[in-house]
């Protein structure tokens, strides 16, 4: 039998509903509007239409070389962390006596503030190798992305067969061949859409970038919040317009190629 | 010739003696069915055979060869799972290809022939490009079954292949699978829990009972001979009855006495009674008491209490005898099986 929803708890819904669109939706559609304001003042509602925000930003050394080392980064972050993510939740799916201690290990970054991971490996890297560098910033954005990888492939690998590889063992399949045509193959929905987060943190994290910074090390978030600190005008806001569109269309590529919304529902 | 030998299996997963001292042999091509109630073992005895599962002791031979530490992908054979364990990320013809490209069979125009020839055995080739899930639970059974069979391997096992599906589609398979076996005679290991599945389709029924095989003889035999009393209540749900055997009458507890064949040993035994063997009468037999009926439709199934004991008895739909009543029931005296007590 199924018992009527009272009306009051029906309007309720509604109306957070209703908020948690404004709240999610609302930044955005300032951050657009302020990016192609005519004005050189950060307001809102923006003062006439222009595009010269774009302009001034896509002419800036600064900002684009921030973007090709924040690219640089995040397509390198996808690669360590997808590779080292997807192999750690495989061997984790697999059960063990230790596995609940490693895989609270593994999923750690998630819970420690950033900001002590950063002052730590702050600490530890100008002690064992000197200043800062790339390498710095790519294991340590890796380290942070790596428990996403883990979790989406670990949800996954939880639904899948598991007489699967037993079946494929009984066809003659050996250990290599198994993890290549029945162990990966299952993993793909979750190591693609763990990708797509490890891009995604790395390309807009802040706080690490932030303290394992050097004048030649500015990643596209630390400008924009240097820029904001010391000289804002639009251009930060044309910079993070940018930012969300290149996010929106690496989640349609990515719905074409599995179906992210399959996998974020099921 | 053999193509399956197993020698003093025991297995042991920690305290648990799950299988105590196994010994059996599968003739080439034989049918050979692992009957028994869940946890008597008979899964774990297939997936050794397998090699999915390692023994504690003994000795495991296939097509006369010692395969006992050999993992299952350097062993001849095939198994049907339970689930089917179809791949889904690979269409029906891969599947059934799967086992030829792992084991690197012909080059890929033999492996064409054979999937080609597998998938006509199941009557599928026309969902060839199809994806597993795509498929109803029949059709799917019948991807496994291709695959299993496709190469060609010494031994063939199946794990309760049939469970899955409902009763109409079981039935069918049933058939299927003894003319696909008459067909191409692979040795075959089946597992089952159900008696019927059991006896309909092997050459050979082991019963299996906590770890140890408790009888294996032809349906037949093992239906109409059952060596124990766990046999005979295992197979055709007999009714047990206590009594003493007094020359050519068996005596109940309540005095009651039945005609028997003559030859059993005088002194205490067990009565194996079939429901179906049970007559009821008019007059003389013994008496019993009606605790329950049941309509079955083209029959009715009768709970009795005959000297203190519960049975069960089939009558035909004409037999009206309603609870409290006195029935007056015979059995053929070369139908009453006399089981040690």
């Amino acid at each position: 039998m199924v018992r009527a929803v009272p009306g009051w708890l029906r309007v309720g819904a509604w109306v957070f509903v209703a908020l948690a669109a404004v709240f999610m939706l609302a930044p955005l559609v300032v951050v657009m509007g302020v990016s192609v304001s005519a004005s050189q003042f950060i307001a809102f509602p923006p003062n006439g239409f222009s595009f010269r925000w774009y302009e001034r930003a896509l002419g800036s050394p600064a900002y684009l070389n921030a973007f090709w080392l924040s690219l640089n980064l995040a397509v390198l972050v996808t690669i360590s962390a997808s590779l080292l993510g997807g192999a750690a939740a495989i061997g984790l799916s697999r059960g063990g006596r230790s596995g609940g201690a490693v895989e609270t290990f593994f999923l750690s970054p998630l819970v420690l503030p950033s900001i002590i991971f950063a002052i730590g490996l702050l600490m530890l890297w100008s002690a064992v190798f000197g200043p800062t560098s790339f390498q710095a910033l790519w294991l340590a954005h890796t380290v942070i992305a790596i428990p996403y990888v883990i979790r989406t492939t670990l949800a996954v690998l939880a639904e899948r067969d598991p007489f699967l590889e037993e079946a494929a063992r009984t066809m003659g399949a050996t250990r290599l061949k198994r993890l290549w045509f029945v162990t990966l193959p299952q993993c793909r929905p979750g190591l693609l859409a763990g990708a797509f987060f490890a891009f995604n943190i790395s390309f807009d994290e802040a706080v690490l970038s932030l303290f394992l910074r050097n004048p030649n090390l500015t990643t596209l978030p630390v400008q924009i919040y240097g820029q904001l600190e010391f000289s804002p005008d639009p251009t930060v806001a044309a910079v993070s317009t940018l930012m969300i569109l290149i996010t929106i269309a690496l989640m349609l590529i990515l719905e074409r190629m599995l179906g992210l919304t399959r996998f974020a529902s099921g | 010739m053999s193509d399956l030998t197993l020698t003093n299996i025991t297995k042991s997963f920690g305290k648990v003696e799950v299988l105590r001292g196994i010994d059996l042999t599968i003739r080439s091509g034989e049918f050979v069915s692992l009957l028994g109630a869940s946890g008597c073992g008979k899964t774990t005895l297939l997936r050794i055979v397998a090699g999915l599962e390692g023994v504690s002791s003994g000795k495991v031979e296939i097509g006369g060869s010692d395969v006992t530490d050999l993992p299952p992908e350097k062993r001849d054979i095939a198994m049907m799972f339970q689930s089917y364990a179809l791949l889904p990320h690979m269409s029906v013809s891969d599947n059934v290809r799967f086992p030829l490209r792992m084991r690197r069979v012909g080059n890929r125009e033999e492996q064409d022939a054979k999937v080609k020839a597998a998938l006509e055995t199941v009557q599928l080739t026309h969902l060839a490009d199809r994806a597993p899930r795509q498929l109803s639970g029949g059709q799917q059974q019948r991807v496994a079954l291709a695959r299993a069979i496709v190469s060609n391997p010494k031994v063939l096992l199946l794990d309760e292949p049939l469970s899955n599906l409902d009763a109409r589609l079981r039935e069918e398979m049933q058939v299927e699978l003894i003319e696909i076996h008459r067909r191409i005679g692979l040795t075959t290991l089946f597992v089952t829990h159900d008696q019927d599945e059991a006896l309909s389709l092997s050459d050979r029924v082991v019963l299996m009972n906590a770890g140890e095989i408790e009888q294996e003889a032809s349906p037949r035999e093992i239906y109409d001979a059952p060596a124990t009393a766990y046999a005979s209540s295992f197979l055709g749900a007999a009714n047990l009855v206590p009594a003493r055997i007094e020359g050519n009458v068996a005596r109940l507890a309540d005095g009651q006495t039945l005609p028997v064949s003559a030859g059993s040993p005088d002194g205490k035994a067990t009565l194996a009674l079939r429901q179906e063997n049970v007559d009821f009468l008019d007059e003389g037999g013994l008496t019993a008491t009606v605790i329950t009926r049941v309509y079955l439709g083209s029959r009715h199934r009768y709970i009795l209490d005959l000297a203190g004991q519960k049975i069960s008895v089939l009558a035909p739909a004409s037999v009206m005898l309603e609870p409290g009543a006195q029935a007056r029931i015979g059995i053929a005296p070369d139908r009453v099986r006399i089981l040690p007590a």
